[in-house]
Parts: C-alpha cells; structure tokens; sequence
C-alpha cells in the first residue's frame, strides 16, 4: 500500500509538473494559436488517462477492505447524479455524433463532477476505513487532475467553436447519511459512479484525439 | 444512502435469507428464488446486514463468519469478472464467461450443470435485463448458439457504459447467481494480435548472440483506427526446452526489439494485448519460433580474439616479472641517486663520527684512503677553485729527501739537506707564470724560506706529529730562517676577489699572490706587492637598491685607512646599467681601481648589524682591529693556542695576524 501511495505521489509530481506544462502550453496556444488542436487533444487524453486509472485504483482500494460491498455498489446508472446527461452509448454513435456535442458533453460531465469531487474529498477524511490517508490523497489528486483537465478543455472548446461551448451543470445532491457505514458506503458508490463517467471521457477524448489527427496515425 | 428496492425484512426472514447468503457463497449454488422472478431486488441490503451481522453469529451456524472470510477471496457473484475455474463447476446452470472482444459485441457462454439436453429455446433461456434510467424490462438473449452454449449480443443489444444482469431460466425454473451484473468494460478482451514476425537486426562481434526485431499488427477486431479501442501489447518469449516464460514490457506499439538472443537456440515467441484503461489481457496469439543458425565465422574470429588476449596478457605477465625482479637496478636507470657530497677516498661515515683525527691524516694523504695524489680534473676548468695539489712528481720530490710517508710533513719540512729551493722549485710543477690555475699552495720558488703550511699546520687539529714537529722545531728558528711575507696561506683560503688580471684576492689578512709578481725579485717587491695587496684588499659591500637610480660608485668612505671606527657603512648603490632593475642580493664586485684606498679590512664573517635609514649596512665590527697585512714588518708568528675549532672566528685570527 505504501508503495502505490509513493508510486502515486511521484506521479502526482509529475502530474503537477505535466499540468502546469499542460497549462503554460495551453496559454501559449490561447495566444498564438500554433499550436494544432490534435496535439492539444493528444495533451488532453494523456490527463484523462491519468484520471481514469486514478479513479479505477481508488475504487479497487476501497474494495480491497471491504469485498463484500462490492456487489452492493455496482451503480445504478439511475443512481448517479450524471445519469440523466445523454450521450453515445455505443460505438457507432459515438463515432456518428459531431465534435461539439462530444466536447460540451465532456465539459458537462467534468463540471459537473467539481462539487461532488470537493464533498467527498471532505467526507474521506473521516472514514472508517484502515487506509482512509490514502484515499483521500487519491480523491486530491483526482479533484487536481479533473481541474486541470476541466481548464484545458475550456481553452479547447474555445477554439472549436460556439456550439462546444455548450455546458450544462447536473445538480448533485449532497445527501448526508448519519452513520459511518452509510457514508462509507456512499462514498464507494459515488466513486464508482465517478469511475464510470472517467471512462467515457476517456473514451470520447480519445475518439476525438483520433478524429482531429487523420494525418497522424500515431494519435490513435 | 443506496436507495434500495428491497423493503424492510422481518428478523427471521432475514436470518434466513442470511443463512442462505452464506450458504450461497460458499457453495455457490442458484438460488430458487421466485421473488427475483417478480422483479424484487435480490441484492442484499448491505446496511440491514451488517446490522444483522451479530444475530447472524447466533442464528445460522457457526461456520458462516468462516463462509464469510473464505468469501473474501472468492465472490461468486462477479463470475465474469474474475476468471472462473470450471473444473470444479457445480450442478445447476451458470454463466461461464462472458467477453467482448471489440468493445461493441459480446458474448456469454453457460454451462447447463446437471442438465443435459437443453438443446432448443425451450429449455433454456437467457434473460437479461440492463439497469437503465428507464426501466426496461427483462429481454431475452438475442441470439443463442446452442452448439457453443453461448448468447451472443450483437451491436445493437450492446450498450457500452449500462449494466447488464443475466439469467438463466431452465424449465421455467430461474437459476441466477448473486448479481451476474456487469458492464461492457469490465469483460474487454481483445483478440490477440496478428501477423507476427521477426527480423534479425544485428549480430554480436563475437557471433554468438544477435538481437531481433518482433512486429505484429493489431488484432483486426479492435477498432483501432477510429479510435474506439487503444491497446496495449505484452510479449513473452521463451527458449523451446524451457517452461518459463520471460515477460516483456507492456507497450503500445507494434513492435518489440529482443536483446541478446543466442546462436544455435530455438526460441518460441507468443504476444497478447489489453485494451489500454481496463488491463484486461487477451488471449495469446500462436507461437512463433526463432532460430538463428550460426556461420562460418565464429570459428575463426574467436578463438583469434582469445590467442590474441591471452598473448598480451601473457607479455604483461613477463614484463612484471621482469620488472619485479630488476627492481633495483630499474631504480638505479630511471632515478639515478643524487650523489652525497664526498671526497673520494674519505668515508662519510667518519665525518658523521666526528672523528677529524683520521680524517686530518687522511686527508694529509697519510694512511690508506689518503688524497689522491692528482687533482681531480673536473676541477681544471674552474681557476677560481683552490685545492691543493699534491701530485707525483711531489711524490718524486718527496723521495729525494728523507721520506716521511706523509704530504704533510713533505711540504712541512725545514730541516732538509736538500736545498729547498730547489725542491721545491722541481716540485712545484703547477707554479707557472701566468698560470691561472690560481693555486693558493703555488708559492715563489725563489724564496725557499717560506713555509706557507705553519700556520696550517697549527690550524689543523689532531696532528700530534705535525705539531710536536713545529714546537720542536719552534717557530723562531723559522721566523729567523724564513723572513717571509707569504705567511697564513692555509690549505683552505676563502677567497674574496678575483682580480681583472686574473689573480686571487684572499680574504684579508692575507697577502695577495700576484702571479706578475713571480718572476721579479720578491724582496723588493714585496712591500710593493704588499701595498698593491693591500690596495687590493679591500672590498665593498653593495647594496642594490632599486630605488636608487643613479648609480653611485662607491671607492671610498671618507674614512683613513686604519682609522678605528665603530661601525662601518656601505652605503648602497645600484648599477648604472639598469636603473629599474629588480632588487638584487648583494653581491660583491671587483675593485674599480687598483689606486683606490684602503680601508679597514672586513673580517671574513661579519654579522650585519642593521640597515640604517640610508639603506645602508651597518657591519659588526671585527673583535680586534685587524691591521693589514703589514709589509712594514715582517709578520710574525705567534704561537696558537690549541684548538679544535673547525673554522677561523675573527678572535682567532687576530691571534694568527698578530
């Protein structure tokens, strides 16, 4: 365990120093305008990759304590607060639906995990959980990577037109169970659901990466 | 909080249901349950069971909280998640896998248990149901393949990010798992990779091992192109004879390089890929062999590498020996030793001793290791250099007269039937005119009176003989016989000028010899040597001072020659040559003029008192005030004091000058 929280710290660093590269390249872009969107995009895959595996390792720590939650927790996809954002839900849609929507779709998500990302970063640090450190490290860095990430596709969109700046918010309700186990068990929903919706931006970013690179094989 | 579908349960129907939960996990049979049938969720509400946990101990039997930790390692429920050993498959029919292999179909494969023959749709059903916002109902499996007992969803039935839970009806009769829920991301197996191949890119210089290249081409499955799917690659390869598999790093291009494979060995090569998020490896493809055989060079190129590395090794080895064992003399070549100061003949040993007696007899030439009789000829160059010399033809000489068997008592004897003169005048071969040899010894032949060795004599030490032969002798019978001006040449003389003409300027106290003057008459000339003498010695003390521009020549303090002063300033001077020249020692130089007056005599060692504010030297004056030698009278001898000094004090001196 401690060698994963270290693992992870160095790639925290790393992270950090990749987000503010992310972002200083981001900002020179937003001025100039050299730089091609695919390498932005290609920027943008690699955070979401981040986010993804982040996210897969923080729920699989979480069930590592508690097995038997684990059938218990398989989100619902009506249960999640973003389950209501239509998007593609194969591959031929996804592959159908037009860059906009694919972006204001992502913004959406990601904006819309900002608050529930905060909530449970503040409810982790009072778990009862053996490695509760630990997991509310991973929920930081996740909250950080989701941000920078949130700002680089806000700089994104902003170069691909007006009709990817569409953004909708999806409410979340802060429900506040009493006792430890219910919130324990909240959480490891509520990061499965995070999990899920990792996934999908993982995914439409990389559909996008590829589309904007056709001359690039290497983009896909 | 999970919203739950279940309704609160009454305490036995929950230790029931508890009981049977633990049953179920460990056994991992199908429940009948027709609530699952009527859509109620069969899912246990976890918080109701944990609070139940307590009453679970009780009730159900003691085994279920070892059920429960054996559960930890092994969820039935996630069939298809975790791999599923069907060896030890149980009896009613369950899901064995379900995959999906391009992240837009899948596939799910039962096993029937106990029942056999389920061969039509009527037997069988699969039921699934996906977790969607709007609740859909239970739809059946759209395709089955009764052969394979597998149901396939196509891409219309496949939703990528949905839950699906699947059912199994036989005869009416539902046999689920707990929760064989999934969404389409946790199954993803790609295919494995096709198109394997490889190159040989290189051969080692020695040609035993060579690297390869291995490329392949994605599995034409994954939607690679597009996008949908990044995959990862992991090869492993292996020699033929062995059963362990060596793990390559898992990346995501087409193509690995192996390092160091060797000659003359089979090696087998498979390859499997993961979709890049999930880590969810494939199948391996087929094997693929590499062989490389070996050429014709081996043979030659390396056994001449090792001929040739042994061969150096082996000069190495003897050049070591070699210098190990000549390890002095090596020494001796490359770092010659510096030669200790020595006089040949005498053994350093006994200077170190202090024994001067044997020295002094050796040194006279007495003994075994006495002094050679030539010169040593690298001193014939330098006429600055005194030495005596005692050379053959003075051996020759020595025969003549009443052999002593010492040089000393040779140049000393008085009492000689010979002439002396003429002894002395064969014997003195080296005493030429205007020879430059500048030999202290080289007295006037015309004057067979001089005895230039009694104050030698008594200045050595140790010479019992020499001395007993003096005092027996006594000094005034030589004084009386050798009314001689030429008094006080020593063995060892400093010498303190050297004059333009080429003679030799003594240190004072003693009298210049003039080589001019040899021929002339010396009676005469004697005081007139003596004044030129004493002209001449005299010598200025220089100071260089560079801040001294013009040059200042120095003949003469204002002082009379003779005049007893305390002290005596020299003061300083600089070269009219090079006014901006850097500060020299001092050094000594030669009279401007033979006219110049005399001052008082310096004694040999004088102590610098002090540099006055004139940038002058102020001398300490010698003990006693040295008269020059004085050509007025003749210079008497006085009988000294025994001592065992080893050089000359100014008091001493005094004692010998007066």
């Amino acid at each position: 365990m401690i060698l994963q929280e270290t693992s992870l710290e160095d790639t925290d660093m790393d992270r950090s120093k990749g987000r503010k590269l992310f972002m200083t390249v981001l900002c020179l872009v937003a001025v100039s305008g050299a730089l091609p969107i695919a390498d932005l995009l290609d920027r943008a895959a690699q955070h979401s990759d981040r986010l993804h595996s982040l996210s897969t390792l923080l729920t699989q720590e979480m069930d590592t304590h508690f097995p038997f939650m684990e059938q218990g927790t398989t989100p619902q996809p009506s249960q999640c607060h973003t389950s209501t954002l239509e998007g593609p839900t194969d591959k031929v849609q996804a592959l159908q639906v037009s860059e906009h929507t694919l972006m204001s779709l992502l913004r959406s998500l990601l904006q819309s995990w900002a608050e529930p990302l905060a909530f449970l970063s503040a409810s982790a640090n009072t778990l009862p959980h053996p490695a509760h450190s630990s997991i509310f490290n991973k929920i930081q860095q996740l909250q950080q990577n989701s941000k920078s990430l949130r700002h680089g596709l806000d700089i994104l969109s902003a170069r691909m037109g007006p009709a990817a700046q569409v953004v909708s918010i999806l409410p979340f309700y802060r429900n506040d169970p009493g006792d430890k186990i219910s919130k324990l068990i909240n959480l490891q929903f509520q990061l499965n659901c995070f999990r899920r919706d990792s996934d999908k931006i993982d995914s439409f970013l990389k559909v996008l990466r590829c589309r904007s690179g056709r001359m690039r094989p290497d983009l896909c | 909080m999970i919203p739950s579908t279940t309704t609160a349960h009454n305490p036995t129907a929950h230790s029931h249901n508890a009981q049977d939960f633990c049953v179920e996990e460990f056994s991992v049979t199908a429940r009948h349950r027709e609530s699952v049938s009527q859509g109620v969720n069969p899912r246990w509400n976890i918080s109701t069971f944990l609070s139940t946990f307590p009453s679970i101990m009780t009730v159900s039997s003691k085994y279920c909280p070892l059920l429960l930790v054996v559960s930890l390692f092994f969820t039935p429920g996630c069939a298809f998640l975790s791999d599923w050993d069907d060896s030890a498959a149980p009896l009613v029919p369950h899901f064995t896998a379900c995959v999906s292999r391009e992240m837009t179909t899948f596939s799910c494969w039962w096993n029937p248990g106990s029942f056999q023959n389920l061969t039509s749709s009527q037997d069988i059903k699969i039921i699934y149901h996906k977790k969607s916002p709007i609740k859909s109902e239970w739809n059946e499996c759209p395709q089955y393949d009764f052969q394979n007992r597998e149901c396939y969803f196509d891409a219309k039935h496949t939703e990528v990010w949905v839950t699906y839970c699947l059912e199994i009806h036989v005869h009416n009769v539902t046999y689920t798992n707990e929760d064989d829920c999934f969404t389409l991301n946790d199954i993803v197996r790609p295919d494995p990779p096709v198109a394997l191949n490889w190159t040989l890119l290189n051969l080692s210089p020695s040609g035993l091992r060579y690297d390869v290249l291995v490329s392949w081409d994605h599995p034409p499955s994954a939607d690679v192109n597009s996008g949908w799917m990044s995959v990862e690659y992991q090869l492993q390869f292996r020699e033929v004879n062995s059963t362990k598999w060596k793990d390559m790093e898992i990346q995501s291009q087409p193509k690995q390089t192996i390092y160091g494979l060797h000659i003359e060995r089979e090696y087998e090569v498979h390859i499997r890929c993961s979709m890049k998020p999930y880590s969810k490896f494939g199948e391996f493809s087929k094997s693929i062999f590499i062989q490389v055989t070996g050429t014709g060079d081996d043979g030659t190129s390396f056994p001449v590498m090792l001929v040739l590395i042994f061969g150096i090794s082996g000069i190495v080895i003897i050049i070591m020996f070699i210098v190990v064992s000549q390890q002095q003399r090596i020494m001796m070549i490359l770092l010659p030793p510096v030669p200790a100061p020595k006089i040949k003949g005498i053994d350093s040993e006994l200077i170190k001793k202090g024994k001067l007696e044997e020295l002094n007899l050796m040194l006279s030439g007495g003994g075994v290791g006495g002094l050679p009789a030539h010169a040593p000829d690298f001193y014939q160059d330098e006429p600055w250099v005194e030495f005596i010399e005692v050379d053959t033809e003075a051996a020759d000489c020595g025969e003549k007269e009443e052999n002593q068997g010492s040089d000393t008592q040779r140049l000393l004897t008085l009492s000689q039937p010979v002439p002396p003169h003429m002894h002395i005048g064969t014997c003195n071969v080296n005493c030429f005119p205007g020879d430059d040899s500048g030999l202290a010894s080289c007295y006037d032949p015309d004057h067979p009176d001089q005895d230039p060795l009694i104050s030698m004599v008594t200045l050595l030490p140790g010479q019992p003989e020499d001395r007993e032969g003096v005092s027996d002798r006594g000094l005034d019978p030589v004084r009386a016989t050798a009314p001689q001006t030429w008094v006080n040449t020593d063995f060892y003389a400093q010498v303190s000028n050297v004059m333009p003409s080429g003679g030799v300027v003594l240190s004072p106290g003693q009298q210049l010899r003039v080589q001019e003057n040899k021929d002339e008459s010396k009676k005469g000339s004697n005081p007139k040597a003596c004044e030129e003498n004493a002209t001449d010695v005299h010598f200025q003390l220089l100071v260089v001072d560079p801040e001294m521009t013009e040059s200042k020549q120095n003949s003469t303090p204002s002082t009379p020659p003779g005049s007893v002063e305390g002290y005596q300033t020299v003061p300083p001077q600089t070269l009219e040559s090079r006014p901006t020249e850097e500060l020299q020692s001092t050094y000594i130089l030669p009279p401007e003029s033979p006219q110049s007056p005399v001052f008082t005599p310096v004694a040999d060692y004088t102590v610098v008192q002090e540099v006055n504010s004139q940038h002058s030297l102020l001398l300490n004056p010698p003990a006693q005030q040295v008269p020059p030698p004085s050509c007025q009278s003749q210079h008497p001898l006085k009988p000294l004091p025994a001592m065992t000094v080893d050089y000359i004090t100014p008091e001493l001196f005094g004692h010998l000058s007066k």
